[in-house]
């Protein structure tokens, strides 16, 4: 088993927020009546302002300084999708627990065993250049640690040691002389290392096993085994679900669409994801606004043809939302898909001309659809009726079936008859065409057709109503 | 190189960029059409202005020979805000492919003009027809022409008859009238080719037979 191991600093205060701010900005937690700084941005982390700081020092260090409290059920489910996008490079993914206890929160982790990916991938530099492409569209602070032990791998990703363990002999060597603070123990549990004296980690394993389990408790014995790898480390595995439903909570509102597009890059990068790691593609998902005091705003994004493609689902999603006049500030984003398909790039179709171009096509008229509406956006098929109305009909674009033969047709037809008030009886160039039918659907029609002549030089198609409304229509051009 | 060979060479390099550069044609079916514009047909790759001055004169028979031969091909063609429905049978019967025949019932000016564009760079459509709504800009114009020329498609664009007197950077524009049995088509600019000439096309006056 080799395990990558990809740990997130700073996941308190990104499942929060995906885009960063120049003002300073803290994550913080309240512990009794103490409010304490979790992590901070960039911002706050030039204005001095560190980790586990109280917060009332933070605000005399910089007054500027906004707060955001932290929220474990947003970073569980950050962890999550997170999860499900990494199942594209590894079959075995296991995302780490948030841990409730501020002073860890910033030790959220998700594993990988990539030994079994590496062959897939062409080695192991191009499956690393891999997975750092994609998870740079993520826009997570990330730190990668690759050892033989989950625990291992992470305190190497926390270490910034990119340098691959793939023995536990190796990775004691390389571990002995970093600082305990890296280990991220629990609070009382260090501070009683630190008085013993005990600093590197190389010192804490060398004690007497049995000494540390009677002093420090069997906790700390059984995670330093777990790290060293002399005892198993079973985890709950994460399993793929049917289903893709994400969600992201926001621990603000958002009024800007303009805003919202940040939130939306990183779930639907994430989505896309999760198709590869399916190996599969989506024709319909559904992006939900959450509102406070609103009810949700839907949106259904449709393609014609099933793709997986980040980018282009962002375009949907961009031009619906320009369109989307939403009822109230956004307080979350949802993603819901659950019909998948073979996106239609990667079949081979060879049959039907070239593939880029339709895929071009689809790409088009999807764009199309999503600006105009999809009922805005159709193809035309003929139906085997005599009434003119009803001899066709809108349709998506595909290979028509049955061909009626009908006499010849104008070009243009008349949404609706229109009546003709005829003083003069126009030049009548051809006709009269007897049409009836329609008894069977309560439209009946009984008309006779004629082609007739304008001085201005157009050619109409009028008919003369023999039913009971009687009169004279215009219905279609030739134009 | 002496100064005669130089330009010898500079006169066949000229030559062979042109050779390279022929413009693709459409033929638009109508043998006295083909006859004044250049190349014989319709150019892929630009925008042809129509003007007829009314509607149910042969305005619309007059290029579906191209999109019949177009759609045949396997390429598609659409009709962005058509002012009546496009009448399935009679398209049909006119051999025009139905399933590659795409219609956008887009409303608003700035609508229709963004759905004209977006069809022409797509490479699938070999023609696109569009009714603009509102009067359309030279410089709207002008970005439907880059459009046309990046997809590889030919844009019909309805006007009104009254703009014939007003410039535009179209490569051909048209006036269309009905007299008698003929359509006449008033050559008001055509790019490569000689303007100002008027043609008679025996569009047959359909439904007259």
């Amino acid at each position: 088993m080799l395990w990558l191991c990809i740990a997130l600093p700073q996941l308190p205060l990104e499942a929060l927020r995906s885009e960063d701010t120049d003002a300073p900005l803290v994550v913080t937690a309240c512990e009794g009546s103490a409010r304490w700084v979790v992590c901070g941005n960039p911002a706050a982390q030039n204005a001095r302002l560190k980790p586990d700081m109280n917060y009332t020092v933070a605000l005399a260090l910089c007054p500027a300084v906004q707060k955001i409290e932290r929220s474990p059920a947003a970073e569980t489910a950050a962890l999550e999708r997170l999860a499900a996008w990494a199942y594209q490079f590894s079959s075995t993914v296991i995302p780490g627990e948030v841990p409730l206890d501020f002073r860890q929160a910033r030790s959220g982790a998700l594993w990988l065993e990539i030994a079994g990916s590496l062959k897939l991938f062409g080695g192991f530099r191009n499956f690393i250049a891999a997975l750092e492409r994609e998870l740079a569209l993520l826009h997570y602070s990330y730190q990668l640690g690759i050892g033989p032990t989950l625990e291992g791998a992470a305190l190497l990703a926390r270490s910034g040691i990119r340098v691959v363990m793939s023995s536990t002999a190796a990775l004691q060597l390389r571990i002995r002389n970093l600082p305990l603070a890296l280990l991220s123990l629990e609070p009382v549990i260090a501070g009683a290392l630190h008085t013993a004296g005990v600093r590197t980690i190389g010192l804490l394993l060398e004690l007497p096993r049995g000494a540390v389990n009677k002093r420090f408790g069997v906790q700390l014995g059984n995670f330093l085994d777990r790290l060293v790898g002399t005892v198993a480390d079973p985890r709950p595995v994460f399993r793929l679900p049917a289903r893709y439903d994400a969600r992201f909570d926001f621990e603000f509102e958002v009024k800007s669409t303009e805003a919202l597009l940040f939130p939306l890059r990183r779930m639907l990068h994430e989505f896309a994801g999760f198709l590869r790691a399916r190996d599969t593609g989506v024709q319909r998902f559904t992006i939900t606004f959450a509102h406070r005091g609103a009810t949700n705003t839907s949106v259904d994004i449709g393609l014609s043809l099933a793709d997986r493609d980040a980018n282009l689902f962002l375009t949907l999603v961009r031009e619906r939302l320009e369109h989307l006049e939403l009822p109230a500030p956004t307080i979350g984003l949802g993603l819901i898909a659950d019909q998948f398909a073979m996106p239609a790039a990667l079949q081979a179709d060879l049959a039907h001309g070239s593939l880029q171009q339709n895929e071009e096509l689809a790409h088009t008229i999807d764009r199309l659809a999503a600006r105009l509406g999809a009922q805005h956006v159709h193809g035309l098929r003929q139906v085997a009726d005599h009434r003119p109305e009803a001899s066709w009909t809108a349709a998506p674009l595909q290979a028509t079936r049955e061909t009626p033969q009908f006499p010849e047709r104008p070009l243009w037809l008349l949404p609706e008859p229109k009546p003709l008030q005829l003083s003069v009886m126009p030049q009548i160039v051809s006709g009269p065409e007897r049409i009836e039918g329609g008894w069977w659907d309560t439209v009946d029609v009984q008309r006779n057709y004629y082609v007739v002549h304008l001085s201005n030089g157009s050619s109409l198609w009028v008919y003369q109503d023999l039913g009971e409304r009687g009169g004279w229509y215009l219905h279609g051009f030739w134009s | 190189m002496n100064r005669a060979e130089t330009l010898q060479h500079l006169a066949w390099l000229c030559r062979n960029g042109r050779t390279t550069l022929a413009p693709v044609i459409e033929a638009s079916g109508w043998t006295e059409l083909d006859a004044v514009l250049p190349g014989g047909g319709w150019q892929v790759g630009t925008i042809v202005e129509l003007m007829p001055t009314a509607i149910g004169i042969g305005e619309l028979r007059l290029i579906v020979p191209a999109l019949a031969r177009i759609t045949s091909a396997g390429r598609h063609v659409t009709l962005i805000a058509p002012p009546y429905v496009p009448f399935a049978p009679a398209l049909s019967q006119h051999g025009v492919r139905l399933d590659r025949l795409l219609v956008i019932q887009a409303q608003q000016a700035e609508d229709i003009l963004w759905a004209t564009e977006q069809s022409l760079r797509c490479r699938s459509f070999g023609a696109v027809l569009a009714w603009p709504a509102a009067k359309i800009r030279d410089r709207e114009i002008r970005r439907l022409q880059l459009a046309a020329e990046a997809g590889g498609s030919t844009g019909f664009i309805y006007r009104d008859v009254d703009a014939a007197h007003e410039a535009s950077p179209a490569a051909l524009r048209l006036r269309l009238r009905r007299i008698a049995n003929a359509l006449q088509v008033d050559v008001v600019k055509c790019r490569g080719g000689r303007s100002g000439v008027s043609v008679k096309v025996e569009v047959p006056c359909s439904g007259c037979a």
